[in-house]
């Protein structure tokens, strides 16, 4: 460490009265104007603002710190009541919807048990298989009578209407 | 009251800032106005030379002191109660300054500084002084507070670095850049 740091690393506490220069150091700063210069800085800085806070009265200075600091705590309170006040509003209306969905929302009706549809056809009760076999190819069979698009099949006549009914009567 | 507790036996052994903050913890006042009483000249002069307006020194120490009570219970006493008030101060000031943007100083130039060739007449140091707060206000924030915390309260670098949550190293380059840009401002 140079000369001139050890001296910077020493001025505060000069300045500020809580220590003295040394013989070596005072013949030091007597030479060296960049010392002197940044001794000036530190003295001055040391000073700097004197008495702004000291007319204070740290009586009154206390009471109105502690009086704010009441306050605040009040206010915290406050908020924090209100908060719970609010949750506990926030609870009561949910159960409240929550009770009125219960009693008014339908029931909505058990779905009815898959049932396979059955038709009772009692005249295919005494046929043999091969016989059935027989109707099943039958009602398999594509019908050949025209397209649904078909005029003659969409506005069909008296005639065309029993040909229908005979074919699918047998 | 026990001989051991007297007035006389308490007042000769002035409490730490410790325990004055414990026994306010605890619920006594007498405490906090202890502290305050303790530490309010030199957060004025912190505030001030940090660049606030005189006029606004004496609500900026009431609302750093608040904020500082208000949450004392962050303060882990590793630095020392003084440099932790600062801290709250200065960011305090930062926000004064933010929120009056239109008032803030402006620095001077060497040309606003008529050549006073006695700089130690009352005149000239308060001329020199003023333009010494002016340059510490233009100063980084780092710079700033490490500079105060050094030249006015004398705090060493280790404790002024856990103050301002950096290293002892770090300070200490931050004082010296301070001091050059400080040390241009001076006849």
């Amino acid at each position: 460490m140079s000369e001139c740091e050890w001296l910077s690393d020493r001025m505060p506490a000069v300045a500020l009265g809580s220590s003295d220069w040394t013989g070596e150091e005072a013949a030091h700063l007597d030479g060296c104007l960049s010392c002197q210069a940044e001794w000036n800085l530190i003295r001055l800085s040391s000073r700097l603002g004197e008495g702004v806070g000291a007319e204070l009265d740290p009586g009154a200075m206390t009471r109105a710190v502690l009086d704010r600091l009441g306050q605040s705590r009040e206010e915290a309170r406050l908020r924090r009541n209100a908060w719970g006040f609010a949750a506990l509003a926030g609870t009561a209306a949910a159960a409240m919807v929550w009770a009125a969905q219960t009693v008014v929302t339908p029931v909505a009706p058990a779905k009815a048990p898959l049932v396979a549809l059955q038709i009772q056809l009692p005249e295919l009760d005494n046929l043999v298989p091969s016989e059935l076999d027989a109707v099943l190819q039958t009602m398999d069979e594509p019908y050949v009578g025209g397209s649904v698009n078909d005029p003659a099949v969409a506005s069909p006549d008296d005639e065309d209407l029993e040909s229908g009914f005979d074919t699918w009567e047998g | 009251m026990s001989a051991s507790t007297t007035p006389e036996s308490t007042r000769s052994a002035p409490e730490t800032d410790r325990a004055l903050v414990a026994a306010y913890s605890g619920g006594d006042e007498r405490a906090a106005g202890e502290l305050i009483e303790r530490h309010t000249a030199a957060l004025g002069r912190f505030l001030y030379s940090s660049g606030a307006d005189r006029d606004d020194v004496d609500d900026l120490i009431q609302e750093t002191l608040f904020r500082a009570f208000r949450r004392l219970a962050t303060w882990r006493g590793d630095a020392s109660f003084r440099s932790w008030l600062f801290t709250i101060g200065n960011n305090l000031l930062r926000d004064h300054f933010r929120s009056a943007k239109g008032r803030r100083m402006l620095s001077l130039d060497a040309h606003d500084i008529s050549d006073r060739r006695d700089p130690l007449s009352d005149l000239a140091a308060a001329e020199v002084g003023e333009r010494i707060r002016q340059g510490l206000a233009g100063l980084p924030r780092l710079q700033r507070e490490v500079f105060l915390l050094r030249t006015q309260e004398g705090a060493p670098y280790e404790e002024i670095a856990v103050a301002l949550g950096t290293t002892p190293g770090a300070a200490r380059v931050h004082y010296h850049h301070a001091v050059r840009r400080l040390k241009e401002l001076i006849p």
